[in-house]
Order: C-alpha cells, then structure tokens, then sequence
C-alpha cells in the first residue's frame, strides 16, 4: 500500500535593510518593516490563504484521505502575527481537522546546527513551544533548514526525541538505491524520509516552464507516473516550498487547479493513499541503514551547503555572526539576543551567493538586493553597528 | 559576404581602445566566413592581418598581403589621434562654434530624413558632401582629415567588391555614408563612443552633427552596449528595432602584477584613472574620498589622467581637506599603468555615461575589484562589480570602505570576474555582427 507524503515548508526571513556603513542605530533598526510586511501581506493574499482554503476544502472533501504537512518558521509566524493575522487562523483550522501535521526546525531558519550545536538545540526548543502552545501539536518529525543533513546531525535530532528527519534523496548518497523508502539513520532510532526531488520539483520548478518535454503537466498525468511504482514503493515523498502554489507558480499557470485535482485521480487508484510523515513512518518499517558522511541540502545543482558557504564572504558573514555569540548573551538584553537570532537566519547567506549562472537566477529571485557583494555589504554594516551596541550594553 | 570595413586605427599602432576591437571583430568574421577589405588612413607597414584585406586609404599604395582574405590599403592622411584629451581640447579650441550652428541650421540637420538627406546628398560634389556632413570642415584639421579619408575611400570604393559597407565611430561615418549610398548597398554603423559621451553637456555640435547622419543614414547600427544603444536612441530619435547591442569581445591579456611597495604606499590604494572630464564623475570621486578618508585615514586616493576639470578638482580636494590623501600624477601609461593597475586596492569609475568602460576589465586582468556607476556599458558583462548611480556619493564611499575592510569580497569579485571575462569572446561578437549583416541585405533585397 504505497502512499504520498507532502510537506510543504513556510518560511518568510526578515530581510535588512540596505543599511549604511554611516548609519548609527541604537534602536537596533535593522530590518526593512515596509518590505517584510509587504511581501508578507503579497504572499498571503496570492499563496497562503487561497492555498490553505484549498487545503482545507479538500481535507473536508475527502474525510480524512487527504493529508498534508507543514513546517512553518517561528520568523515566519511572528511576521503573520503582525501583518496577516488571518493567516494563523487559517493555519489553526487546519490544524483541527486532524488530517495536518506541524514539524519541527530551528525558531529562526538558521544555520545555527553547523556552527554553535547549544544555539541550534535552544532554536529548536523554541520552535516546539511555538507549535505547541499555538496548534496544541508536539512535532515528532524534525525538518532542518533547508533540509540541511547529515549523520552528526541525525544524532543530534535523536537526542531532542524526534521520531524521524527530513532530508534530500541525494543519488551521490543513496547510491543507487531508491528515495521512496524509509531508512533508518546510523548509530540512533531516527527514520529517514527522502525527498524524492523529480516529482518535488516537477511541480515546484518546471511546472509552467513551457520547454519542459512534459509540458502542460495534468494531474492525470502526474498520479499515472506515480501508479507506476504501485509495487515498488512504500512512500513517494514530495516536499516543496509552500508558495509554489500561488506565488512561485502563478494562479494564472492552473497550479491551483492542479492540487485541488490530484488528490482525486491519485485516490482513484485503491492502492494509494496520502499519509503525513508521522504515518508514514509508523506504517512502513525501514528497509536498510543509511549514511550521510557528508552534509547535503536542497539547494542549487550542488545539494550540499554552497548555497550559504560557497564563498568567502558567505563564510566571513557566517563567522562574524556566530562569533559574537558571548558578548550576546551577556548583554541579557531581551531585543539584543533576539536581534542577533533574527541575524542568523539562512536566507541572510543564500543572498550572498555569487553563483551567477543557472541556480543565480534563484539566488536572485529571492534577495532583496540588486547583488550579492550589495546582500553582504549591508550585512556586514550592520554587524557593524550590531556589535558596537552589544559592547555599549556590556561597557 | 563581402565587406568594406572603415576603420580609424589598427593595431599595433593606435591612440585608443577602437584598433583592439576592429582587430578581435575581424578576425572572428573572418573564421565565419566574411571576406572583408578593410580601409585604415595610414598604414605603418608592420601590421598584421592576415585574415582580411587591410589596406590604407591611398588607392594606388595598396600592398596585398599574402593571404586569401586580406587586402591593405593606405590613405596618406595624417591622422590626427583618436580623440585623447589633449587632441580634444585643441579641436574644441579651432571650433567655429556660431558659424557650424548656422550652416548646420541652414541645412537639414534639424528636421533631418532619410529622403531629405539623400536628395540633398544627391545634388551636391562629392568634397561638398563630406564638408556639410562634417558640418563645414572650416579650420579644424581633424575634419579636413575626415573630409579626405572620405573621398579617398570613395575612391577605393570603386576597385572593391562589397555586398555591406561597415563603419567604425565618426571619423568614418562620412566615408561610409558616401559610399553605401554611392554603391547602393547597405550602411552599418559601429558606434564605440558617442560625443554625448564624451563630452556631456559640452557637446561638439559638429561631430554630434555626423553622428546623427551616420546613425540616421545607417540601415543598422551596432552599440557596443544596452547603455550606448539608449543613449543612441535618446540622442538621436532612431528606434530602437535598427539598434543592435554588440559588446565587444575579451581583451585580457597576460599581465605581470607589481607589488605595493610599502615605503612608498603607506596605505591602501583607491584608483581613478581616465580622463578627467565631467562626464568621467571625478567629482563623485573626491566626495566619495573625504567621507571614507574620515573612517580610514590611511587611504590614498590616486586620480590619474588630464582633462578640462584637473584644476578644479585640485582646487576641490584643498576644499575638502583631504589633499594629503590625495595623489595627481597626470596621465599614465605603459609600466607605470600597470603599477598603479596592480597596486591598486580599488578601481573607481564613477562616470555618468560610459559607452562601455573597457578599463573595468583590465583592471580585473590586474586582479583589482572595479566600483562601476550603473551608467556605464561594461556592467552589462560584469555582475561581479559593486555597481552604484553615479550620483549616489554615500553609497560608493560604503563600497570602498567595504571594500578595503574585506579582502575577502574582493577575492570573491576578481575570480568571478576573471570567469566571466572567459565568456566574453569575440566570436560571439562575430556571431551577432554576422545575423546583423545578413538582416540588412535580407531588408536590402526585400
């Protein structure tokens, strides 16, 4: 009995301001509030609402047949919270019906996991406390940023009690073998789920890419590819950024029409079933042990980290961050310490990248700056003036 | 595909950066099959090209070198240089400038048409066409040069075989107007520069005058980048479907890199090189200066190169107080280029309209990070440059300032650069002239 797995990944930064060398804030006004708050508001009326309400339509259509997961960022909630309230209500209904499961992952998005294992462990702790006080859920499948993996860290998430990770079916890594099973991290209890970055991407990326040989994709098409591994495997699992649906892929594109079909033609087939990955990994047992030696992701062409540190100035920024963790903290400084969280969030790095050919288009797409030396600069401003009040607040 | 091709220089003997590029063009159309002649005013005998017929503009001097495609022609005009400063200043200074505006009145510029211009072509000698396209060669001996390469090549013209007639910046225009309308075939005009460029509001009215005919008269012009096709567009009225964006191809070459010798540079090294002109943005560069000189005091700030506004800027760096950072050495050239090229933390052109900017590029060739306005070419092919309007004094002090405080970013910004550079070939310079050629006799014929 073979089923689909989707999980779909909500996640807004705060991006800075283009923050000048000259500029003195004391305030620790950092951030573009006119940006943010736009976009937030832009992406919620094109993406999460109409998404969410689709969702939630079909979850009642299909009586509990239909599920789906989501992993949303504390950054990302707070922002709701502020400037589209209804976005959390809408997220909260979903959450009722039973047929929703909320991840964990670091509060801020960061990349905290790779550098300081205490800041990681006390952003994941936060993010818990998030779901559950506001969906009445205890997350028990773990997704790191950017589906950023390895063994070190598979250990790592054992330990805070997750049952399973998230990671990207990476061929390097799998070798031959399949992403649509389950497998068992080394040396600790936690479950694997892969990505199973064909079909994922099928509908996040080429979608409405004309040249794409599969053009136009139907939803009669797309379940048929999958009935064809009905004997072969045990979850097909399809993770993606939430605003594919509305934002990414325009309304306009039918990708609307296209999730609110599917369902339909993959249940029309006995043997297929949508389950959330906390039933897949109940449901399934793993089928052997695998190991991540190296540290991959599901950004760019690479699928390894040189999407934040591919560059010197991506490493600098991440090192000059990470490096004022102490003086941080013994600010006590509520809005310091949150500042400086705010700071680590991934994004901040991706912006810098200087990968100018195919994955540069992405790299741009998403940053709010016209370059990456223009992301790192600002950056680096303001860690400048950052730093200067953390020592003031120390003096 | 027959070509007369009408050129100003060829290396190895040249004033400016247009030799270079004829050479790389040539030789790429040559691979793809063009058979060129290309007319230069003056040959020294020692250049090479055996990959079309080069010859100069004195019909009965031609050498032909061995080698299919290559003829060279000598016109015994003693070429006055490609506007460098120092030439640029005399011609401003034999100007006529009341009685050029009222021939240019008088005549068809103001309300120019393709239909007006050749009736009016049409009823005059050949020496009286070039003179009122050169907007009446009074005393400037630059335009009498003009006028002359433009009957010699008439000239030569008839001797040769063409299906397109191709010609290089002003100096040429007139010759290929002639010619192309002589001969009936197509006029592709190539503008590397613009007077607007050049010279912004002090704008040479004649010259600007033979652009406009040049342009307007072509079937196709090529601009060396999207910023000189606008400013083609805007200068000129043309529409933008007969201006074609052709940049040019990689110049780079091996470079041998001095070393910051610390007695003599005590701190980092901020570089404005070219000529200093109020469309160059030296200006922008002093403001930029005084505001990082106030958080690194270290810094020297070199403004190499001659111009109009030196004195000024003189003046204006007393004014500022930052004159003890501050170092003129007037115009460079040769080692003394590359040592400051190498040296250099920093390159800096803040100008407010550069055709392309080809100086970017060699500074990268020297591993020295370029600081580009947005208002020039060269950012076209460069993404790894810190890109800023040339009004914008803050944001470019941010940008050296972060510049000297990261060495890691520059790094980051040469080996990308350097990559990018590989891409920029003049092959695919070649490729795009080709299609442009083959639309003109393609709109020719139809």
């Amino acid at each position: 009995m073979p089923s689909i797995c989707f999980y779909f990944q909500v996640h807004q930064p705060y991006r800075i301001k283009k923050f000048s060398f000259f500029e003195i804030s004391p305030d620790l006004y950092y951030f573009d509030g006119y940006k943010n708050s736009s976009i937030i508001k832009k992406v919620a009326e094109k993406c999460y609402l109409p998404t969410n309400n689709l969702i939630l339509n079909l979850i009642d259509k299909y009586q509990g047949k239909f599920k789906v997961a989501y992993s949303i960022t504390g950054v990302a909630f707070e922002q709701f919270a502020q400037f589209a309230p209804e976005v959390i209500e809408s997220f909260k209904a979903l959450a009722q019906t039973g047929c929703v499961e909320f991840l964990g992952e670091t509060y801020y998005h960061s990349l905290a996991v790779l550098y300081d294992e205490e800041e990681f462990i006390n952003q994941v702790l936060r993010h818990r406390l998030l779901i559950q006080s506001e969906f009445n859920q205890t997350p028990q499948v773990f997704r790191n940023t950017e589906l950023i993996y390895d063994d070190r860290i598979g250990y790592l998430i054992a330990g805070l009690g997750y049952t399973a990770i998230l990671a990207e079916g990476v061929e390097q890594v799998l070798g031959g073998a399949s992403p649509n099973y389950i497998y068992q991290a080394p040396a600790s209890c936690v479950k694997l789920l892969l990505k199973n970055y064909g079909y994922s991407d099928d509908i996040a990326f080429r979608f409405s890419n004309h040249k794409w040989k599969d053009f136009p994709l139907t939803p009669e098409k797309f379940a048929s590819w999958l009935q064809r591994y009905t004997n072969e495997v045990q979850t097909i699992n399809l993770f993606m950024d939430y605003e594919t649906f509305g934002e990414h892929q325009w309304a306009e594109t039918g990708i609307f029409n296209f999730l609110r079909e599917l369902p339909e033609k993959v249940l029309s087939h006995p043997a297929w079933q949508f389950k959330t990955p906390s039933e897949t990994i109940r449901d399934y047992n793993a089928v052997a042990e695998i190991s991540f030696k190296h540290t991959t992701s599901w950004a760019d062409a690479e699928r390894d980290l040189s999407a934040w540190q591919g560059n010197r100035m991506q490493k600098k920024a991440l090192k000059a961050i990470y490096s004022l963790k102490n003086q941080v903290y013994a600010t006590q400084n509520h809005w310091i310490i949150e500042t400086y969280k705010k700071l680590q969030t991934s994004d901040h790095f991706y912006y810098m990248s200087n990968k100018f050919k195919a994955d540069g288009d992405v790299h741009a797409y998403f940053s709010p700056f016209d370059s990456p030396f223009d992301a790192f600069i600002y950056y680096m401003n303001v860690l400048k003036d950052f730093k200067t009040q953390v020592i003031r607040e120390n003096y | 595909m027959k070509v007369l091709m009408l050129g100003w220089e060829y290396p190895p003997h040249i004033a400016g950066g247009l030799g270079v590029a004829c050479e790389g063009l040539t030789k790429a159309l040559a691979q793809l099959g063009v058979e060129i002649t290309f007319v230069v005013p003056k040959l020294m005998g020692d250049e090479n090209a055996p990959h079309m017929n080069l010859r100069d503009a004195c019909g009965k001097k031609y050498k032909r070198r061995r080698q299919k495609r290559i003829k060279t022609f000598e016109i015994p005009v003693a070429l006055a240089p490609y506007l460098t400063e120092e030439s640029f200043d005399d011609l401003v200074g034999e100007l006529d400038l009341p009685e050029t505006r009222r021939l240019l009145n008088k005549n068809f510029f103001p309300k120019f048409t393709r239909s007006e211009l050749d009736k009016f072509l049409a009823s005059l000698t050949l020496a009286k066409r070039a003179q009122i396209l050169l907007g009446a060669g009074y005393n400037a001996q630059v335009y009498e040069q003009v006028a002359l390469f433009a009957d010699l090549v008439f000239e030569i013209a008839k001797e040769e075989e063409f299906d397109i007639v191709h010609a290089h910046d002003w100096m040429t225009f007139p010759a290929g107007i002639a010619v192309a309308q002589a001969a009936g075939v197509p006029l592709i005009t190539h503008v590397h520069s613009l007077e607007y460029d050049r010279s912004g509001p002090g704008i040479n009215p004649r010259i600007d005058a033979i652009e406009k005919a040049g342009t307007g008269f072509a079937t196709a012009i090529c601009a060396v980048s999207e910023h000189t096709r606008q400013v083609v567009q805007k200068q000129h009225c043309l529409p933008l479907s007969k201006i074609f964006t052709v940049h040019n191809g990689n110049l780079s070459k091996k470079v041998t890199k001095f070393h910051k010798d610390k007695a003599k540079w005590t701190g980092p090294v901020v570089l404005f090189l070219g000529r200093v002109t109020l469309q160059k943005g030296p200006a922008t560069f002093l403001y930029a200066a005084q505001k990082v000189i106030a958080y690194l005091p270290d810094t020297i700030f070199v403004m190499a190169g001659t111009g109009d506004l030196l004195p000024s800027m003189k003046q204006l760096a007393k004014d500022l107080g930052i004159s003890s950072n501050l170092i003129f050495p007037g115009f460079v050239k040769g080692r003394a280029l590359e040592e400051i090229l190498s040296i250099a933390n920093l390159y800096v052109m803040p100008s407010i309209s550069e055709p392309f900017g080809l100086s970017a590029l060699e500074a990268v060739d020297f591993e020295t990070p370029a600081l580009i306005s947005k208002q020039s070419g060269v950012g076209e092919v460069l993404n790894h440059a810190l890109k800023f309007d040339y009004w914008k004094i803050q944001t470019l002090a941010d940008y050296i300032i972060n510049g000297l405080l990261h060495p890691e970013m520059c790094q980051d910004m040469i080996d990308g650069a350097k990559l990018e550079l590989k891409k920029l070939t003049w092959q695919a310079a070649a490729k795009k002239v080709l299609k442009i050629y083959q639309h003109v006799c393609g709109v020719q014929h139809a």
